[in-house]
Parts: structure tokens; sequence; C-alpha cells
């Protein structure tokens, strides 16, 4: 049973119980509670912050291991979400929502300070350098200090190179402990679509490994 | 890879028993063996990702986002009128069906005034019955189209 089931206090998503229908989410407390805050109600989101604000905060500082930024970077969640709540739609459980917004958040805020950093170390302007990211694959040549940091960084980087729909799904998958079955509860989608995504996502990890110039055995050992 | 492996992939990953048909494959599938050897370290590796500890937001936290959104919310038109935006929404609509109600009267109005003067046989209806033939005709000489 995966990690997110933990932040839920309501009839967990990740349980053997019978897939919850669009209608059947939208009528649940948590289906109520999203209504509210997609009519204004600011208690409504208070509540939704307090609710998985752990969770998120969690999630960031796996994926950005700066704690000075992760706050911030949660805060920027939150944002979205208020923003954005709107178009939730039922599709999925909040929290599946709320988990693919974060993790977007943290890679997107990564992508821009890895270009922020090399504009400043560089001479090149910043479509220069994204010119530079996008044309030649980064390669880490030197021995890693930390094997877990750098192991860390090498994942980070490798999951760059998959659509976020795919990031979401691995991620849920491999970090969080869900099964195929309570990722089909949680997205709404299918089994053998899950199945069929995920199977990609891994092909394109594997590949991306080799464009890194390494093996995937030197990342297990 | 082979479909018998992609079907159960995802639960020889999670280090679930895996049927002897999945073995089966993999121990005769060179392909399908290297494949799958390499998504598993990977899949391993991505356990890197798990937060290395706990990390409890500050107690002002919400504080903080309400401030961000504050910051970032889109300037609403009905701020030029000093109306909140639900109430100035409210208004407009009012405004609206009020508009759609009298043009729907000053209409009605109007196709009465453009139907013309009633006609001789609905005045004569309207008056004697049909037994006093001379205000009949005293009818039919004073009308006026």
């Amino acid at each position: 049973m995966g990690t997110l089931t933990g932040a839920l206090p309501l009839p967990a998503f990740g349980s053997r119980a019978a897939v919850k229908t669009r209608v059947e989410y939208q009528n649940t407390v948590e289906g109520a509670l999203v209504r509210r805050a997609q009519d204004g109600d600011e208690a409504a989101f208070r509540e939704i912050v307090e609710r998985y604000q752990s969770k998120v905060f969690s999630i960031i500082h796996g994926i950005v291991r700066q704690r000075n930024d992760v706050e911030d970077i949660a805060q920027q969640v939150f944002a979205k979400v208020y923003f954005s709540i709107r178009n939730f739609d039922f599709r999925s459980s909040l929290i599946t929502w709320i988990y693919k917004i974060t993790v977007n958040e943290c890679f997107d805020y990564l992508r821009k300070k890895k270009v922020r950093k090399l504009v400043y170390e560089s001479d090149l302007s910043e479509d220069e350098v994204r010119r530079v990211e996008n044309t030649e694959p980064p390669v880490d040549r030197q021995a890693p200090a930390d094997e877990t940091l750098a192991r860390h960084d090498y994942v980070v980087k490798l999951l760059t190179r998959v659509s976020e729909e795919e990031r979401t799904l691995l991620m849920l998958k491999e970090v969080e402990g869900h099964s195929v079955e309570e990722l089909a509860e949680m997205t709404g989608m299918n089994e053998n679509t899950i199945k069929v995504k995920l199977f990609r996502a891994r092909q394109k990890l594997v590949k991306a490994a080799y464009r890194l110039d390494r093996t995937p055995g030197l990342v297990a050992g | 890879m082979h479909q018998v492996i992609l079907d159960r992939l995802e639960e020889f990953i999670s280090g679930s028993p895996s049927s002897r048909e999945f073995t089966a494959h993999l121990e005769s599938c060179e392909e399908c063996r290297a494949e799958v050897q390499e998504m598993k370290e990977l899949s391993g590796a991505l356990s890197a990702l798990r937060a290395p500890e706990e990390f409890a937001p500050s107690p002002g936290f919400y504080t903080q986002v309400s401030r961000r959104v504050e910051a970032h919310r889109p300037r609403s038109l009905w701020r030029w009128v000093w109306l909140d935006p639900t109430f100035g929404r409210r208004v407009a609509f009012a405004s609206l069906m009020t508009l759609a109600i009298l043009g729907s009267y000053l209409i009605t109005r109007e196709t009465e005034y453009s139907a013309g003067p009633p006609r001789p046989e609905a005045v004569i209806a309207q008056q004697a019955p049909a037994d006093n033939p001379d205000m009949i005709l005293a009818t039919l000489a004073s009308y006026e189209p």
C-alpha cells in the first residue's frame, strides 16, 4: 500500500475498496470540500492546505534537497492549487492532482535554477544557455563526492527526460510505493493504460541512462 | 519486450512472485531479460527521491500561502467600480434580466399598436346583434381604414 493513503483520514484511495467513480468521489466528504473550495470558500482552501502541507513538504524535500527552497516551492504549489482548483474535474483524487502539481513545480524550479547558474557562470544569455542545454546532454565526468547525493542527482536528471505524466506515475509507483491497482483508482485510468505508460517511461529512463554515459549497473551499485 | 513480460513487468519490479510463464520466458529470452534487468535497477534508484527526513511546515505557512495568492491574484474588472466580484456579477445579471423583461414588454406593446384599427366585422361583432341591419349599415358606412 502506498504512502499517500496516510495523508487521508477518509476511506483511503489506496485501499482494496471498490473503485470510486467520479460521481461517487464528488459525493464524499473530500469531494464536498473541493466543491466548496471551487466556489471560493477560503476556509475550505485552508483545510486543504492544512490537510496536505506535510505531504507536499515531504515530496518536495525528496526531490529538492535544499531546505531553504522547500517552503518557497510549497507556497508556490498551494498558490497553484488555489488558482487551478476550479479546473479540477474529480477524474483523479485530490492528493494525486496535488502530487502532480508538486512534482512539476519541483522540476520547474530545478530547471530554472540550473539555467540561472549557467547564465551566472558563463557569458551566455539565457536563450543561449537553453540552446546549449537542448543540444548537448549533460555528462557527469567527475567522481561523486557523496554517493547518495550523486545517485539522487542522477535520478533527477533521468526524470527530466520523461513527460510530466510519466514522471508522476513513476514517482507514485516507485517513491510512494503504490501498486498498479492503486494507481488506477487514484488517477482514474485503467490498469492496462497505466502498465503501458509505466513501461514507456521506464524505456525512456533506460535510454536516458545510456545517453548520460552511465550503465544502469553503475547506478544500482 | 514480449507481451508475456509486459503484462507482469510491474509486479516483477515490485518484488511480487512471478508466474511460471513469466519466469520461463525470462530464462529463454535474452533481450527481455536484459531489458527487465535494466528497468529493475533504475526502479531501485528512484527510491533516492524519498525524503531523507521529516520536514514540518512552519506555523505561519498558511499565512505565507495567502500572501502569495494575493500577490498573484489577477486584477478584476470589478475592482474599478469598487464592487466585490461576486456582487458585481449578481448586479450585472439582475440588470440583464430587467432589460430582458422590459424589452419583451415593449416589443409586445409595439405588436399591439402595429396591428392597426379593428376590422369592420370585429366592430360589428362587438356591437348589436345581427337582427339590426340599420346598425350594421351605419357601422359599415362610418368605417374608415
